[in-house]
């Protein structure tokens, strides 16, 4: 496996199916969908609730199985892969920043990371430099040994994006990571994670039902119907 | 155990209810070892305090002594064995009726010849060689008998002087009174005795070809330990007291198990998040497990140590109770080992939960 082969996509999605079961039938979500998402970009994806937003993450992310196609992570394909090899691909390479950040209650904002950092099997030393450091990169300094009770809206925000780039990934997913933050916010936390994807390298897509992320997005696809159609394109 | 160790610290009262029902369980569970020890001490001191490494028996009495009956030739076949010291017994139970209005005692009548092993100390031999007489159980002493006083043995017309006080103990939970033999087979048998007393006593050399001495005796060999199954109530207390034990282990394992698993549905987010941050189900496993052992460790041996000291407080009083440190640690090492076996019940649980969960996308 070539995991820095800058050759390939950093992510990839190949005639890509999903359903979810409709009544006595199905709705289709995802419908042959293809989509390469180049290291250092950032992809929009936007559409109206049940469209199928997250589950074209949680497919991204490996997150769960799709009926039909495949996810390339950095060219390789993942279809054939066991469930342990696809966990262990999504803890080397793939980050997911959450809607309410989805931190853990009883862990400070460096135990988040160190926590990544933990399941990664990281020298404990080692882990908690970097934590620091991702901390300090967000603006978090002098926050780490708060409670997510203890932060506000943004900075628990800033602690899930730390977290999501902890491990270091190639691939980062972020799902609705504005939608319950006021707009001012919205918009310093879209800035940010671009930021950090382009500073990063990191192959990128953020699904959204918001406005914010759209000014920093390098593309913008509207899925509907099961279909990705371009929006716009706002690359330089 | 990195997430289990904080969520303990932090979130402590989530902790606190199933941590306080094992507490207790843990606590009764060390009474009841305590109570059955205690019954097992009450029911065979009179014997554990008796220098015999076996006891031969008439066959088919399974250690019950009112059951056997032996004679002479099984004592001389014994006596014949090398190395072995052999002494008769018998041992039956009786009513004893004060002449001079002291209290009236129930007695475990032990007679012994004066010159018997089994009698080690002088003044015993002494006082079972003399004219006829009880020597009793220290223990009836502070019921207000003396020395001097007589009673009438029921089922008896003889009537017998207290000669003294030994640490006799007590068999079947009644005060042992020791006679000599010949006293005790007068008592029993009136003048029918025809050599015949409960069993013989022995005291074994290692490697003693025991089967071999016990066809040519014709009697049935028990250890030590297997003869206390005859004394009476002990094989019913025991089991009562294992049943009961058993129960509690049981329900501490449901407790347990039912407080993990509602836990786990509590926290199936949290670890469909751990598992989409790459963590494994074993990871996940491992820190639910560990987090429970460590609640099941803690309260069990809080509950193990309050427990040891109810039993101390109530050792020495009219309660049958006693602390054998080696019953409290197996006690508390069940307690825990059920706990652990509790807290698998929502395995299947853990793995099942799919990462996707962590978006809210359900498969």
């Amino acid at each position: 496996m070539t995991d820095t082969d800058q050759r390939h996509p950093g992510l990839s999605l190949r005639n890509l199916t999903a359903s979810v079961p409709d009544g006595s039938g199905t709705r289709v979500l995802l419908d042959h969908v293809d989509l390469d998402v180049a290291a250092g970009e950032v992809l929009v994806v936007t559409g109206p609730s049940g469209s199928g937003k997250s589950t074209l993450l949680a497919l991204a992310g490996l997150l769960r199985r799709p009926a039909e196609g495949d996810i390339l992570i950095n060219g390789v394909a993942t279809a054939t892969f066991s469930e342990r090899r696809r966990t262990a691909l999504r803890r080397d390479h793939i980050g997911i920043i959450y809607q309410s950040a989805n931190l853990l209650p009883s862990l400070t904002a460096r135990e988040q990371l160190e926590l990544v950092g933990h399941i990664d099997r990281q020298p404990r030393g080692e882990a908690r430099t970097r934590a620091d450091q991702l901390l300090a990169d967000l603006g978090l300094t002098g926050r780490g040994d708060q409670l997510p009770g203890q932060l506000s809206g943004g900075e628990r925000q800033r602690v899930g994006i730390a977290r999501a780039l902890m491990a270091e990934p190639s691939v980062l997913l972020a799902d609705e990571p504005t939608a319950s933050l006021d707009p001012s916010l919205a918009a310093d936390v879209a800035a940010l994670i671009t930021a950090e994807a382009h500073r990063r390298g990191l192959a990128t897509v953020i699904v959204t039902h918001d406005d914010a992320p759209l000014g920093h997005a390098d593309r913008h696809l509207h899925l509907a119907g099961g279909v990705l159609t371009t929006v716009e394109s706002v690359a330089s | 155990m990195f997430l289990a160790w904080r969520d303990l610290r932090r979130t402590w009262r989530r902790f606190l209810l199933v941590g306080l029902v094992v507490v207790l369980v843990a606590v009764l569970s060390t009474v009841l070892a305590g109570l059955a020890d205690g019954l097992v001490r009450d029911g065979t001191s009179g014997l554990r305090a008796l220098p015999y490494t076996h006891l031969a028996l008439e066959p088919g009495s399974q250690a019950v002594f009112s059951r056997s009956s032996v004679n002479e030739n099984a004592l001389t076949a014994w006596q014949q064995v090398q190395g072995a010291q052999a002494s008769p017994i018998g041992v039956s139970f009786v009513n004893a009726a004060s002449t001079n209005g002291g209290p009236s005692l129930d007695l475990a009548l032990f007679g012994v010849p004066p010159e018997s092993f089994l009698v080690r100390r002088p003044e015993a031999q002494a006082a079972l060689a003399g004219p006829p007489g009880l020597v009793l159980a220290s223990e009836l002493e502070s019921q207000g008998v003396k020395i001097g006083d007589e009673y009438r043995l029921g089922g008896s017309d003889v009537t017998l002087p207290v000669l003294g006080f030994t640490f006799a103990g007590s068999y079947g939970h009644v005060a042992i009174a020791y006679t000599s033999l010949a006293t005790w087979q007068s008592i029993t048998y009136g003048n029918d005795a025809r050599g015949r007393f409960s069993a013989v006593a022995l005291s074994l050399p290692a490697g003693t070809d025991i089967a071999a001495a016990d066809a040519a005796a014709g009697t049935e060999v028990k250890t030590k330990a297997a003869s206390y199954d005859g004394s009476p109530g002990f094989t019913a207390e025991t089991a009562t007291m294992t049943l009961i034990r058993g129960f509690l282990l049981v329900i501490s394992a449901l407790i347990v198990g039912a407080f993990f698993t509602v836990l786990t549905v509590q926290r199936t987010r949290q670890i469909g998040l751990l598992k989409a941050m790459g963590a494994s189900s074993a990871y996940v496993l491992r820190d639910g497990l560990g987090q429970m052992t460590v609640v099941v460790v803690a309260s069990t041996v809080a509950g193990t140590a309050v427990g040891a000291g109810i039993v101390a407080l109530l050792n020495g009083g009219s309660a049958p109770v006693e602390l054998v440190w080696s019953s409290v640690a197996t006690s508390a090492a069940l307690l825990i080992i059920t706990g652990i076996i509790g807290s698998l019940v929502p395995f299947r649980r853990i793995t099942a939960v799919e990462p996707a969960i962590a978006l809210g996308v359900e498969s």
